[in-house]
């Protein structure tokens, strides 16, 4: 038994293929779901994706127009019914942006120009994300306090609200994943917190769990050879595994399967 | 170096063809029920501290490509706040800008390299919205600009960015801090 997950491709995406690959060796059946078919096509699959890239070339606001698509509006309302949604990069821009992560509906966020000492604009390397205590489906099982690396690669990717907001989530749960320094420790400072976002946050989701936007790209990796140098402990170049074992980031896709198929 | 505190320059920067982000916002904007008849965007330069003279500091806008691209847009140098617009008459406008973020230090370097002025350089998106003739202009300019779900607002996410509704004459600068309407 399997579940189908929709892979949604607006114009401008760019990371589909390797979504795909990651899902279906999660062992999630994955479809590409173009913004050019009916919306109300979506009802059919269990569970969603929008990967990263640029859809509608970031105009006005990365995400901003993703977030009016009548897709996204079917979308919201299958996240109500429970149904599990991931956004990565330019993904969570979109749920962002479309008041659906941290959830009621209200925009309350924005995920703002990076803030990086020394340099501006886009940037792309490998962070380490720390799993903190969560009801996310896509953390579920994780130890809290364990480390994963995972490749980031965005210019748009600080997480930021009203002040206090991004503190009271972090009490509540909703920030699964936070940015680490070598240590294991919550980053403070660049580049180990890469972006400036509030709280090192690396991704935001709804009360219920089902729901998370994820800036940093785990479907980047799958393999454990893919993983940098610069890690240390379990994914450590030195570290016992072939390089075409699983890698760090297939633990989320692992755990939408957990899910979706085993639970 | 030197550097003249309170003057202003104001460069606008307009696409010579139809800018397609303009183009997206007003689909999404219609579909969204919003009464708007057209709407265009261009840039706002704000140069604070320039001691040049306007045929000078435009000959150093059109230098550099910190600014804009000559080919495919064209710039309007303004120096006091009055006086004609140069993105159309009729028009509501409100300007959008990057919270913390409007600075641009890799321009403010160029300037300073070029013409030896330590200035300031800020930047904003305008955006010229004409609404239906039977709708009130005020409300919906507000209801296009304050983003507050997924079908209510769209040009600024206040937790990031500010606006600000440009009146008609108005002293410069137009770009600076200020608290939206919530």
């Amino acid at each position: 038994m399997t579940a189908r997950i929709a892979i949604l491709q607006l114009p401008g995406v760019n990371c589909e293929t390797e979504t795909g690959w990651a899902l279906e060796r999660a062992g999630l059946e994955a479809e590409v779901f173009r913004w050019t078919r009916a919306a109300r096509g979506l009802r059919d699959f269990q569970g969603y994706v929008i990967p990263g890239g640029f859809s509608y070339q970031d105009r006005v606001r990365a995400g901003a127009l993703a977030a009016k698509s009548p897709l996204i509006e079917v979308l919201a309302e299958e996240a109500e019914r429970g149904k599990p949604v991931l956004g990565i990069c330019n993904g969570a821009q979109v749920l962002v942006e479309a008041g659906l992560v941290p959830g009621g509906g209200r925009v309350e966020l924005a995920l703002a120009r990076n803030r990086m000492t020394g340099r501006v604009g886009y940037y792309s390397c490998w962070v380490r994300v720390r799993i903190e205590e969560s009801p996310c489906l896509f953390t579920h099982g994780m130890a809290p306090g364990s480390v994963l690396p995972l490749p980031m690669a965005h210019g748009e990717g600080r997480f930021t609200g009203a002040p206090g907001h991004m503190a009271s989530l972090v009490r509540s749960g909703q920030v699964p994943l936070r940015y680490a320094d070598a240590r294991g420790e919550v980053a403070s400072r660049f580049p180990d917190a890469p972006n400036g976002a509030e709280e090192a946050a690396a991704a935001v989701c709804n009360a219920r769990g089902n729901v998370m936007a994820i800036m940093p790209h785990p479907e980047r990796a799958l393999d454990r050879g893919a993983t940098a140098r610069m890690m240390n402990g379990k994914w450590s170049a030195g570290a016992p595994g072939a390089p075409a074992a699983d890698g760090p980031g297939l633990a989320l896709f692992r755990a939408l399967h957990g899910y979706l198929v085993e639970a | 170096m030197k550097r003249t505190a309170e003057r202003v320059l104001q460069a606008w920067i307009i696409s010579r063809a139809d800018d397609p982000e303009a183009v997206s916002a007003l689909g999404v904007a219609r579909k969204a029920d919003m009464r708007l008849a057209d709407l265009r965007r261009s840039r706002l330069i704000e140069i604070r501290g320039s001691g040049r003279s306007s045929s000078e500091a435009q000959t150093l806008l059109h230098a550099s490509t910190q600014f804009y691209n000559p080919h495919k847009e064209c710039c309007v140098l303004r120096e006091s706040g009055s006086g004609p617009l140069p993105d159309g008459d009729h028009v509501s406008r409100v300007a959008v800008w990057e919270r913390g973020d409007e600075r641009r230090s890799a321009a403010e370097r160029w300037w300073l390299h070029e013409a030896g002025e330590t200035v300031e350089v800020r930047e904003a998106t305008v955006w010229a919205i004409t609404s239906q003739p039977e709708s009130a202009a005020s409300a919906v300019v507000v209801e296009l600009a304050m983003l507050r779900d997924a079908r209510h607002g769209l040009l600024c996410n206040p937790w990031s960015q500010e606006y600000r509704m440009l009146g008609g004459a108005e002293p410069l600068p137009w770009i600076s801090p200020q608290t939206n309407p919530s």
